[in-house]
């Protein structure tokens, strides 16, 4: 290695090792205490140094409890259905309102509004919606002669409420990241296609979107992230019920450790839930990385 | 005598007669409150009707003292979070803390809380005209006491830790012009009331009783308000699991009938929706806390305004209403623990406690439920007085285990047998392994 290139690593460093160093306080700190935590058997409300060594028996709990995998199980189900649809609303309002249309500002600004509202006021808005005998929800089905549901006293249509409200949240946020993909497309290279003859479906699917796969992939990813770490929603749309149907990961996380006390089992838990989601942000970055391209590229 | 003559006459016998007079005793109480002018109490309350009342009155509390109180009010359901977090550190933000009934176990556990005897004892900062005696004993004891029998009733080595405030118990409210209509009495047994549901709600047209029923704290309460009566109890005398006998399957039957014949979504219903349907019209009987006797006659609330009437919750085995609700304790690490204690003396006083229940909030004494000015503001609370005599101290095991039970165990199986995916013996007995093992991790259990 120069005496030149040696510089220039030097430099590189200097300006990377800030950044490093609150990534590494911000993330890294606390993954590396909940993995500790893990190990241990410490409640709430004492002090540390009562906590009781307790080795591998957290995660042992963990794993053999039937509750967790319910959990589990439950979050699988939730992410997949919610996020396969806010992707696939997202991209499909995106689309709609990419042109010029006149009035369209306002229809943008429209649709990202859910967005910003607090989770906790979202949940509700959405508790009284579904409310089995003012709701909205069930006034509207009325109107059309459908009988009142109980929307949270029911466990599939428990399961369909969180599932709405999380799309009427989050779709928005594909809605933004896609429009902004789509406005930096090549004009040129659309204007080929459709030289070459492409229709617009073709136009969409061959031209458009593997142009922005790298938006998608990353917005996919985040949209898995945050669908696997929604608590307050759910907490206050249905507290995990009826049974436990609607108990996501996060929630039963929360009630290890606040209800439970548990705080060694929901670190164990957490920990188990970091893992699925690196495995599931790995998977989706398979599709389409755009960090690896940027290697390439070099 | 006038106030300058007792003050010249001075020492213990003029101490004594000018207490005598309020204008006197108010210099005293004043000189109580002198060292603290200035101070702040901090408050962590919940949003909730009795708290809201009280912040009415706090004023009154500053004017008089100069002490000033600053509230922190977050949602019932994150207050315990929040609390253990501020108390755990070496000093928190709370002076005072409101808390749940279920909770008193577990802070005193953890050594989080102070004991107030000695606080009462604390000749500079004890009113010598507090009535500890009058305030509702079933209250005190259940929200008070920690130490004694089974860890949570009066009894020796029970000691005081927290003061009732947002006490309550259950009582019957039921559609006076409805059951007038189609012939029905308020039912005072278990047995009319299980009769009159199909019947009631097929004639009104709206649902026979209201009832908590969302997935786990809720749906527990509905379960434990009937499981008293019917003679039923968690835990036996052992602390093996009891609930599983038949007073527990007979309760958690009934409410499963209370919810089919009940307006649409009881699963669902937490205590704000309980109460709204009947609040709004939409349920002819309603069977939980006292709070219900404050909204009834508000019309900004109520559709159903001088429409009820109240009677004691219906005798099973026996009679036993709910004992619970919230109370205040002062934080082991609070900053101003002496200046939150006169705030606590003063909010129970006898004065105070006619004032907030003036207010809209619940009555914490017995002499404020036989004041004349409260009995004409709030005549049923003639009930009221009845019902207090049947409220069962140990309505629920208050012990440290029994969130962790109360939600994740018994209330995910009382709601799978609300919404009819198991059976009530299904579902309770599926959950004795889980309840059993925490009752080991608790030490209660060998093994």
């Amino acid at each position: 290695m120069t005496t030149d290139s040696r510089s220039n690593a030097r430099t590189a460093w200097i300006f990377i090792l800030p950044a490093v160093l609150i990534m590494a306080a911000a993330c890294l700190y606390p993954v590396v205490s909940a993995v500790r935590l893990g190990f241990y058997d410490w409640s709430m409300g004492t002090p540390w140094a009562q906590a009781k060594w307790s080795g591998w028996t957290s995660f042992e709990i963990v794993f053999t409890d039937p509750a967790m995998w319910r959990s589990l199980l439950t979050t699988l189900k939730f992410a997949a259905v919610s996020v396969s649809a806010e992707m696939f609303l997202g991209i499909a309002l995106a689309l709609a309102l990419e042109g010029n249309i006149r009035g369209m500002a306002f229809f943008r600004t429209l649709f990202i509004l859910p967005m910003m509202v607090a989770p906790i006021a979202v949940g509700l808005t959405w508790r009284y919606l579904f409310d089995a005998q003012f709701g909205l929800i069930n006034a509207v089905l009325a109107v059309f002669g459908v009988a009142a549901k109980g929307w949270l006293a029911d466990e599939t249509l428990a399961f369909a409420a969180i599932i709405i409200s999380d799309i009427w949240q989050w779709t928005p946020f594909v809605f933004i990241m896609v429009i902004a993909g789509l406005a930096n497309v090549d004009t040129s290279v659309l204007e080929a296609a459709r030289i070459d003859g492409a229709r617009w479906w073709t136009l969409t699917t061959r031209v458009k979107l593997p142009m922005i796969a790298h938006v998608l992939a990353i917005t996919l990813v985040m949209r898995l992230i945050d669908a696997f770490r929604v608590l307050e929603v759910i907490y206050l749309l249905t507290f995990g019920g009826p049974g436990d149907s609607t108990e996501v990961l996060s929630l039963h996380i929360y009630k290890t450790a606040f209800i439970g006390q548990k705080l060694g089992a929901a670190s164990a838990i957490s920990v188990l839930l970091l893992v699925v989601v690196m495995v599931l942000t790995w998977l989706a970055l398979r599709m389409s990385n755009p960090l690896a391209d940027s290697e390439k590229d070099k | 005598m006038k106030r300058r003559d007792l003050l010249k006459a001075g020492g213990i016998a003029g101490i004594l007669a000018a207490a005598q007079f309020p204008l006197i005793r108010g210099v005293f109480a004043q000189d109580r409150y002198a060292k603290y002018r200035g101070q702040t109490v901090v408050m962590n309350v919940p949003a909730h009707p009795h708290y809201d009342a009280m912040a009415k009155i706090l004023p009154d509390f500053t004017a008089e003292t100069g002490i000033k109180v600053e509230i922190d009010k977050i949602a019932i359901g994150r207050m315990k979070d929040k609390q253990l977090l501020e108390m755990a550190k070496p000093q928190g933000d709370y002076d005072a803390v409101c808390y749940i009934v279920m909770w008193k176990g577990e802070y005193v556990k953890k050594n989080l809380v102070e004991e107030l005897e000695p606080y009462f004892k604390n000749a500079a900062l004890a009113d010598p005209n507090y009535d500890i005696n009058d305030i509702v004993k079933g209250y005190l004891e259940n929200l008070g006491l920690v130490g004694g029998k089974k860890g949570y009733l009066p009894g020796p080595g029970a000691k005081l830790y927290g003061l009732p405030y947002g006490a309550e118990t259950s009582v019957l409210a039921y559609r006076k012009d409805l059951f007038e209509k189609h012939g029905f009495k308020a039912p005072a047994t278990y047995d009319d009331l299980q009769k009159i549901l199909a019947p009631l709600k097929a004639k009104s047209g709206i649902g026979a009783l209201t009832s908590r029923g969302q997935a786990g704290h809720q749906c527990v309460h509905a379960w434990l308000l009937h499981l008293n009566p019917l003679g039923g109890e968690v835990f036996d005398e052992n602390w093996n699991p009891a609930f599983t006998r038949k007073p527990g399957i007979d309760a958690l039957k009934l409410l499963k009938e209370i919810s089919d014949t009940g307006p649409a979504g009881i699963p669902g219903y937490g205590q704000g929706e309980m109460i709204n349907a009947f609040l709004q019209g939409q349920a002819a009987m309603y069977l939980d806390s006292i709070l219900i006797m404050g909204q009834v006659n508000d019309p900004s609330k109520s559709k159903i305004v001088g429409n009820v009437g109240y009677a004691l919750h219906p005798k099973g085995v026996r009679y036993a209403s709910q004992s619970g609700g919230l109370g205040l304790a002062i934080p082991k690490n609070a900053k101003n623990k002496d200046a939150a204690f006169l705030l606590l003396q003063w909010l129970t006083s006898k004065a105070a406690d006619i004032k907030v229940t003036k207010a809209g909030g619940n009555a914490t004494r017995m002499s404020t439920l036989n004041n004349a000015d409260i009995l004409k503001q709030f005549p049923d609370f003639e009930i009221l007085k009845e019902q207090l005599k049947y409220v069962e101290p140990d309505w629920r095991p208050i012990i440290a285990e029994w969130d962790e039970i109360n939600i994740q165990a018994l209330g995910v199986a009382v709601s799978e047998a609300l919404t009819g995916k198991k059976t009530p013996e299904e579902a309770l007995n599926g959950i004795v392994p889980k309840v059993t093992d925490i009752m080991k991790r608790g030490g209660y259990l060998k093994g």
